[in-house]
């Protein structure tokens, strides 16, 4: 077994200082000066922490390993290691080749902070392995001659990184910045700032979106973001007779020239093909959301083409089905938690967009014409945006995004009112048109693939909580959550798919 | 602050060099450098503690 006394674990820690010190915290050093690189201000507190952690090695060199100092040095080693993680994290998903500021050896800086940082984990781990004895509470020892030059190493780099602290960041009360400008030692060219201070605090950031709830919306249109909406009048009711078991959550129909059977989906993410009547189920499955990639609560429903069914949870999770006279009991046990026997999942995957992203979606429609699945978002308080996302049916990924613009005769209600109001629930296309029903201020949008703008919009009164929307044949049906079906003149239908 | 953090830690590097026996302010000031440090990180993501993941 290897061991090692304290005397020879001084010496050790006093090189591995020395490295410390000369290799990252000089090499970044060197990129300023040479370079003109200047950290950001995450940049700053990881360097601040190589030499906290050099600082605390230099402890245990002139006073022994004291547990107090090994305390210290695992929880800075524990932190950087979080730090290094937290600023990569606003990187390492980019596209290819795409950081921030230089790279060393082919990785950027927050990387090879996080390699440090864990790196002094390990040697801090191994060398506590191999101490000979117990942890001292010596008084003062002298350092050897590596001891002495490792202190004055990190007296001159900590008066160093001060100077160019004093440059780029300026004395207190100025701190880092989060985009910061070229080293110079031209007065002229600092910039200090306190830009980090304003902005608002939040445990998640922009992460913090909470879930869309479509049954809290306000559903009078006179209070929408829309000015003077014509209405468009409920002309009967229909129903699901069909037993479901928990409330809809989407809703789609087969054929939008007649009828056909339908698709629905419940909070209990259970799927339901019915037929054309709503009265008899034909296909029944409840999914395993926790199974592969997860589902969150199904929140749309579509016919692609055939008889391939799609379902989407609220976090652009989507499944493919198909009715399977042949499916395999035993292969379909690990899709579903349930199931009639008659249904095989043919994909199950994820939806992955762009000016959507970090944005739930409500809604989930199909375009023949295109052959592409089209998603619409519900804004949040961090993100206010309708998003129009096309996936291509060939490869599932994103063809095209959009946030529709307002065609002419259609005017806010306000200044600050807009679009990014509603929150779509349930789409369906017909005509090359995209329709879309809102909870909020339950107004249906008419969107123009073509022209991406908002053609026309009509107060639906009298619908409450929609949770889907189908089109057949003149008709558009608005699916509720508790199963019954407003039916509605399909409005700005035409015998042309492209007029 | 960045700066000051760094005369702290100077101060404190100083010491454990040149005056060994002011331990405790030595021990003092590192102990004031990390929070500073942790402090200006936090400012630095305005509390966003976790990374911009799922989790």
């Amino acid at each position: 077994m290897i061991s090692l006394s304290e005397e020879r674990l001084r010496g050790l820690l006093a090189w591995i200082v020395i490295v410390l010190l000369a290799v990252p915290v000089g090499g970044a050093l060197w990129l300023g000066v040479a370079h003109g690189e200047s950290p950001c201000i995450l940049c700053w507190a990881q360097r601040t922490s190589m030499v906290l952690i050099a600082l605390v090695a230099l402890f245990v060199v002139r006073y022994g390993p004291r547990p107090r100092y090994l305390g210290m040095v695992v929880l800075l080693g524990a932190w950087g290691t979080f730090m290094a993680l937290r600023h990569s994290a606003l990187h390492l998903a980019r596209d290819v080749g795409q950081g921030f500021s230089g790279s060393i050896l082919g990785a950027h800086t927050y990387i090879w902070s996080w390699v440090i940082h864990w790196l002094v984990l390990v040697v801090v781990a191994v060398l506590l392995l191999v101490l000979r004895g117990k942890l001292s509470d010596d008084a003062v020892a002298a350092p050897g001659r590596a001891g002495r030059f490792a202190m004055g190493l990190l007296v001159v780099m900590a008066a160093a990184n001060a100077v160019q602290a004093f440059v780029s960041t300026g004395p207190p009360p100025f701190i880092g910045q989060g985009d910061p400008i070229r080293l110079s030692l031209n007065p002229r060219h600092w910039v200090w700032a306190q830009d980090e201070l304003s902005g608002r605090i939040s445990w998640r950031g922009s992460w913090t979106i909470p879930r869309p709830d479509a049954a809290v919306a306000d559903p009078n249109p006179d209070h929408g973001p829309l000015a003077a909406l014509p209405a468009l009048p409920v002309q009967r009711w229909e129903r699901i007779s069909a037993r479901l078991d928990g409330s809809l959550n989407g809703f789609a129909t087969s054929a939008s020239a007649g009828s056909g059977p339908a698709l629905a989906a419940t909070d209990r993410f259970g799927v339901y093909v019915l037929d054309s009547t709503f009265s008899r189920v034909l296909h029944r499955v409840v999914l395993d959301p926790g199974f592969s990639i997860d589902l969150s609560p199904l929140a749309g429903a579509a016919f692609l083409n055939g008889d391939t069914l799609a379902v989407m949870s609220d976090n652009k999770s989507y499944v493919l089905l198909r009715p399977d006279a042949a499916a395999d009991p035993a292969l379909e046990w690990r899709h579903f938690l349930d199931t009639d026997g008659g249904v095989t999942e043919v994909r199950r995957g994820r939806f992955a967009t762009v000016r959507a992203r970090q944005l739930y979606a409500l809604a989930l429609a199909y375009d023949p014409a295109a052959d592409e699945l089209i998603t619409l978002t519900v804004p949040s308080q961090r993100h206010q945006r309708l998003v129009v996302s096309r996936f291509d049916r060939a490869d599932f990924l994103l063809a095209s995004e959009f946030l529709p613009r307002l065609a002419p005769g259609l005017t806010p209600s306000g200044p600050d009112r807009g679009l990014a109001e509603y929150l779509v629930t349930g789409a369906a296309v017909a005509d090359g048109l995209l329709y879309a029903i809102s909870a909020a201020y339950s107004t249906l949008l008419v969107i123009d693939l073509r022209s991406k703008e908002v053609t026309a919009a009509y107060a639906v009164p009298g619908i409450s909580n929609p949770v889907g929307l189908a089109a057949r044949g003149a008709e558009l049906l608005v699916a509720q959550a508790d199963g019954r079906i407003a039916v509605l003149e399909r409005p700005h239908r035409s015998s042309s798919p492209w007029t | 602050m960045e700066f000051l953090n760094f005369l702290l830690i100077l101060w404190a590097g100083w010491l454990v060099w040149r005056r060994p026996e002011r331990e405790r302010l030595a021990f003092g000031l590192l102990v004031a450098s990390c929070l500073l440090m942790a402090l200006l990180f936090l400012i630095g993501t305005h509390g966003s503690f976790v990374p911009g993941v799922n989790l």
